[in-house]
């Protein structure tokens, strides 16, 4: 799967418009970022990537490259 | 409370679940653990006391496969005088992540198990006179939460079934009850909330269980209650065990 193509999917689960998501935006920058979509990206990893995330590894996330790396 | 001489199938080996069956057994219940991690139920088994507790491995998951495994268990065992159905998903998703799927899982290991051992377990046959039945709802059948609408509806839907079948099942001399607790401290509790360690939604949910969290001890000694005759007119009914918090 392409950068893009993830992006696009966090896009989607935190229902931004395509194209809002850059690898070096923080995080906390964006405001649809609260613990419902910390929850969608919960759930995403474990049916998309089968991948468990934890909540203790959610808070170390900054900015969407992390995300992007943990879907590896 | 004495349970010396009664056979009690208890599924789910989790916190209440153990809780519960260490209870049971010190009060002299010969229990039967269902689950589906083998090592999960040989843990409790080992802190039980008295003999002749077993266990046997079961998918709540496979429907199906529960008819069979209870037709085998009657046929080791005997009929049974109890039943408990502590096992559970709690299933946090959004409505946007609740597919079909996801919900049909949930409701298949936390609802339609439950029903398919009542109905295997109230045949002929199959249980002794006196048999009581108890399954562990939750508050938020009540209340509802944000993002467990598959938990709370399947916890709902135990507590509509259990009304129905306390009446259908009465002629039989079969009571059946539910026990919804409140916030309890349990692995399965904390994996489901401690995305929002420190929220607000989770200061005021604490704050509403103004008596504090439940442990599964508080949860277990309802259920041994209702299993006694000591609530020999109670039916068809939900109590709650929630520290305060329907009330608030």
């Amino acid at each position: 799967m392409t950068n893009e193509e993830k992006i696009a999917m966090l896009e989607d689960v935190l229902e931004l418009d395509g194209g809002t998501l850059k690898p070096e935006t923080e995080l906390s920058s964006i405001e649809e970022y609260d613990s419902m979509a910390k929850l969608s990206l919960i759930v995403m990893m474990d049916d998309e990537f089968g991948k468990k995330l934890t909540g203790e590894q959610i808070f170390k996330f900054k900015t969407v490259k992390d995300i992007l790396d943990f879907m590896e | 409370m004495d349970f010396t001489g009664k056979t009690i199938v208890l599924a789910g080996a989790g916190g209440i679940g153990a809780a519960t069956a260490e209870l049971l057994a010190s009060l002299g219940a010969r229990m039967i653990l269902l689950d589906v991690v083998e090592e999960k139920m040989k843990e409790v088994l080992s802190t039980l006391e008295g003999e002749g507790h077993t266990c046997y491995v079961c998918d709540f998951s496979v429907v199906e496969s529960i008819e069979p495994l209870l037709a085998q268990i009657i046929k080791e065992q005997g009929p049974v005088d109890g039943y408990v159905h502590t096992t559970g998903i709690g299933a946090v998703r959004p409505l946007k992540m609740s597919k079909y799927d996801f919900m049909l899982r949930v409701m298949n290991i936390n609802f339609f198990s439950f029903v398919e051992v009542v109905r295997c377990l109230t045949k002929k046959g199959s249980f002794n006179a006196g048999m009581n039945i108890v399954g562990i709802s939750a508050v938020g059948a009540f209340i509802g939460n944000s993002t467990k609408t598959a938990y709370c509806a399947s916890k709902s839907a135990m507590n509509s079934a259990v009304r129905c079948l306390a009446k259908e099942l009465a002629p039989k001399g079969i009571r059946l009850n539910t026990v919804a607790p409140g916030a309890t401290d349990t692995p399965m509790a904390k994996e489901a909330t401690d995305y929002r360690d420190g929220t607000d939604e989770q200061k005021i949910n604490a704050m509403r269980q103004y008596l504090g969290t439940c442990q599964p001890e508080d949860i277990a000694d309802a259920v041994a209650f209702l299993l006694s005759d000591l609530s020999r007119m109670v039916t068809g009914t939900c109590m709650p065990v929630d520290g305060g918090k329907l009330t608030s």
